[in-house]
């Protein structure tokens, strides 16, 4: 099999032994790998890095750990060898360039199952977001944990030079340098100057000090420009696989294997939906099946018969996802916005929205519903009531707006102490129970999911359904658990 | 004058104000070195009409195209859109955008929660202030910290103001980039749900903070006794509801509640007891050593709408465009004149056109500085863009 999908002019040296190809535990994955491999190592490898991004993505959204802190890491190294995946939790735990047999092979898989990745994420937008998401927590972890020499090779390696400013030059600029950057004893450290679009994430968090378009960053920062090369970079390969995806799949078992791979992690992406729901049992359903974030905008929609356009798109493809048909969504918004405004202005402002939602004006896209995730991180402004409660309420607010649901007090306080952690999917998890009186711990990723899960409950569902799942799950951690022990022999 | 201003005449106005004061000359070297190296064609324009219909991916090759589609569709409103890689109006499925102007928009709507003086679409010369604020902030960070250079000032026509920036670096900036300026010029956040809506944290004030707060600064009081921020007994919880550390709020609210009604009074006293608060309390100061600074933010940081800066091809309405619902032109202003700009002596389409309307004179005056106020910002653009070229020919020449 040939793992290559690259353009013409980037062939890979294909002589030459692991050393001259894996110089370093860290890689760029700028070259495809070009060797053949079986169909069960190629399947081994996808999973196990599977694997290692879930891990990531269950510290970091699940557990809501700080990402890079020390718990953080504990966490996922702790994880990895748990599961088996002793190469990865060396990999990850620290990045050097030592030259044994089983470095150059942990380089090695990680190399090839990073490329396989690709294959089975590059489908579409959602998919692509959440890997280029988790591939670089990891890059980061890993530039982070690199020992002096190595980053040494590692810049020489890839070719990266940069010239840092002279004494003079920073002695003029040192107040600004410690007011705007966040390290200590920026004295002893040596400035680098880089323009400040390479450095998007500490622009973002107004963490470096910029002058004149450009970014003045210690060495530190320099995983900060990394990683954003090392974004785009992804995320362009990431677009170029996708067109060539027809070639590969080819082949019906890769295709079954790379469709699957995803779905048996990201699940439903809620966007086409074969329940209908009538308009006329929202009211109820918002009280036990609906999340919080849902609620508020369905109370709000009631109260005020209007939204503005963040809370009409996230509350809209929610409806969309449970199952409401556009023509009743029309009715719907219809009914609640001409209690303020004319029939006109709403055919005329809103109506093409709610088509768009449904993918019938613009660029016609099937659009699906927002996962918490990206809910989390929208941008509320004011007079705005979308976004997730737990992230963009006062924590008053939404003690408030709790009891007010009649809320058990002590479940009130639960769901408080989490969000106050910061933890908000865990506190979704606490509201689920306590509406639905139960103690389940769900881990909520997406509204529609809450919805679903509250409807098998509600419907009787829900034990069968978990006992199902537990099973299957169980079944194919062992069948992982078993690859895993021939690998390990290797090493 | 306003009151004169009658919507349904504007099918008969718009004609001629678009042949004999629209600057169309300026606009197309302003929106075409704007596209560069895409050909002018190739931006999008979009126009609704005096029924509502709405015409997108509409595009001029040159000034007399565009004058021809002026008279054609008597556009009411006008909107400038992003540079594609083809002319916009054909191939649209397959069509990218390649560029597109920096820009903020800053609506007063959103200061309703602070401002006392109007609300909603209402504007006075006391809340515009808010507006001369915010011009200021941006464009000196725009300046100072990106190194932006050709930066357009405009009044939206009704209740804000947008900016556009046409510097190469800030037009080819992608989505990530946009959203990275966004945020770091951003600092209320939040919405219905939070009342308190900036946070600095404890750390050292980041340096375009710090300037911020200068300029803030030199308008606070004067805005604080236009508004009367804390004067009534709502305005007085608002300010309560952004001290986190419930001591102090019940001493704040002690004193306070006793005080005379002007807000500068309650203000310098609020500072006093924060400040022996904080010498008496070390300990509690992590929370609120920057409280003082949050609330002026909160009550005179611009408000972006981050979402319009974030978008790559978010359609803004154009310079020069009529505003439909005041009649009011969108002009061009110098951000170091925004202090001095008066609303009433905005140019309307009506003033212009009638000779005899009284305040015409004047109108026409403001008309001719803000035409001015244009190109001067598109002479630098063509001048930074013939540069630009050049040194782009030098580096392939080099290679
Ligand atoms: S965690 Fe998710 S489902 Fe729950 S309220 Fe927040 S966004 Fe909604
Ligand atoms: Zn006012």
């Amino acid at each position: 099999m040939d793992l290559n999908i690259r353009r013409k002019s980037t062939r890979a040296p294909v002589t030459g032994s692991l050393i001259e190809t894996y110089p370093h535990d860290l890689q760029m994955y700028k070259i495809p790998p070009t060797e053949n491999i079986s169909l069960q190592e190629f399947e081994t490898l996808a999973l196990e890095r599977l694997t290692l991004l879930r891990s990531l993505a269950t510290a970091t959204t699940l557990k809501g750990l700080r990402a890079y802190s020390d718990e953080w890491k504990e966490y996922v190294i702790s994880d990895l060898r748990n599961q088996g995946l002793k190469y990865y939790s060396k990999l990850f735990e620290i990045s050097r360039c030592g030259a044994t047999e089983a470095d150059l092979q942990a380089r090695r898989k990680d190399h090839i199952a990073h490329f396989i990745l690709r294959l089975a994420y590059c489908r579409n937008e959602e998919l692509r977001r959440w890997f280029v998401a988790r591939e670089l927590e990891l890059f980061k972890m890993r530039f982070i944990n690199m020992s002096g020499d190595a980053v040494e090779t590692f810049f020489k390696l890839n070719n990266l030079c940069y010239n840092n400013i002279s004494e003079e030059e920073k002695t003029e600029i040192i107040t600004f340098l410690r007011e705007s950057t966040s390290h200590p004893n920026i004295e002893n450290m040596k400035f680098y100057k880089v323009k400040f679009f390479e450095v998007l994430d500490l622009v973002k968090l107004r963490k470096v000090f910029l002058s004149g378009g450009y970014a003045y960053i210690p060495h530190k920062d320099f995983v900060s420009v990394l990683s954003a090369q090392f974004r785009t970079h992804l995320r362009q390969s990431l677009a170029v696989a996708c067109h060539h995806l027809g070639e590969i799949e080819q082949d019906e078992r890769l295709v079954c294997l790379l469709k699957g791979l995803h779905q048996s992690y990201t699940g439903n992406n809620y966007a086409d939906t074969k329940a209908v729901v009538p308009i006329e049992s929202l009211d109820s359903l918002s009280v036990k099946s609906f999340p919080l974030c849902m609620r508020q905008l369905h109370d709000q929609l009631r109260l005020a018969h209007h939204l503005k356009h963040g809370g009409r798109l996230q509350y809209g493809l929610f409806m969309k996802g449970i199952g409401v048909t556009l023509e009743d969504s029309l009715r719907f918004w219809r009914e609640e916005f001409t209690k303020i405004m004319d029939l006109d202005k709403f055919e005329k402002q809103y109506a093409y929205n709610v088509r768009y939602n449904y993918g019938k004006e613009g660029s016609k896209k099937n659009y699906s519903p927002f996962s918490c995730l990206r809910i989390i991180n929208e941008t509320v402004g004011p007079g705005d009531c979308h976004g997730c409660p737990y992230r963009h309420c006062d924590v008053s607010n939404l003690k408030n707006k709790l009891q007010g649901y009649g809320l058990d007090p002590q479940a009130v306080n639960d769901i408080v102490d989490v969000t106050k952690k910061g933890h908000y999917q865990v506190a979704c998890s606490k509201y689920f129970d306590a509406v639905h009186s139960i103690d389940l711990g769900l881990g909520i990723n997406h509204p529609n999911q809450f919805f679903e899960e509250s409807q098998k409950l509600i419907k009787g569902e829900i034990k069968v359904e978990i006992k199902k799942e537990n099973k299957a799950t169980v079944k194919k951690e062992a069948l992982e658990e078993m690859d895993f022990d021939e690998i390990s022999e290797w090493n | 004058m306003v009151g004169q201003y009658d919507e349904n005449l504007l099918s008969d106005m718009l004609p001629i104000y678009y042949t004999k004061f629209f600057p169309q000359n300026v606009f197309c070297r302003w929106l075409s070195c704007g596209s560069s190296p895409q050909p002018l064609a190739n931006r999008e324009l979009s126009f609704t009409l005096a029924d509502d219909v709405y015409l997108r991916y509409l595009s001029i090759s040159n000034q007399k195209e565009l004058q021809t589609l002026f008279q054609k569709k008597c556009p009411h409103k006008l909107d400038i859109g992003a540079v594609y890689n083809t002319k916009p109006s054909i191939a649209r499925h397959d069509s990218v955008v390649l560029a597109r102007e920096l820009v903020f928009d800053i609506d007063l709507t959103d200061y309703d929660e602070v401002r006392t003086c109007c609300q909603e679409a209402k504007v006075c010369q006391k809340c515009w202030k808010f507006m001369v604020v915010a011009c200021e902030i941006l464009d000196k960070a725009l300046k100072d910290d990106f190194g932006f250079q050709s930066i357009l000032w405009v009044f939206s026509g009704r209740r804000g103001i947008h900016c556009w920036v046409s510097d190469y670096e800030a037009r080819t900036l992608d989505s990530p980039g946009r959203g990275a300026v966004a945020d770091y010029l951003c600092l209320i956040m939040g919405g219905e749900n939070q009342s308190k809506k900036v946070h600095l944290g404890s750390d050292n004030l980041h340096t375009s903070i710090r300037r911020a707060l200068n300029i803030i600064d030199k308008y606070f009081e004067e805005i604080l006794q236009d508004q009367e921020f804390f004067a009534t007994a709502d305005g007085l919880k608002g300010l309560l509801k952004l001290i986190p550390d419930e001591a102090l709020r019940t001493q704040v609210e002690k004193k306070l509640e006793k005080l005379p009604e002007s807000s500068l009074e309650r203000w310098k006293h609020f500072v006093n007891v924060y400040e022996g608060y904080c010498r008496e309390n070390g300990f509690a100061m992590r929370k609120i050593k920057y409280l003082v600074e949050e609330i002026k933010i909160q009550y005179c940081y611009p408000r972006l709408d981050v979402n319009v800066t974030k978008g790559f091809n978010h359609l803004l309405k154009s310079p020069f465009s009529i505003h439909p619902k005041t009649g009011k032109v969108s002009i061009v202003f110098k951000p170091n004149n925004a202090r001095r700009m008066k609303l009433d002596e905005v140019p309307t389409i009506h003033s212009l056109l009638d000779d005899s309307a009284a305040d015409s004179a004047q109108h026409q005056n403001n008309m001719k500085t803000s035409v001015k106020n244009f190109q001067e910002v598109v002479f630098s653009l063509e001048k930074s863009e013939a540069m630009r070229r050049k040194t782009d020919a030098n580096i392939s020449i080099d290679f």
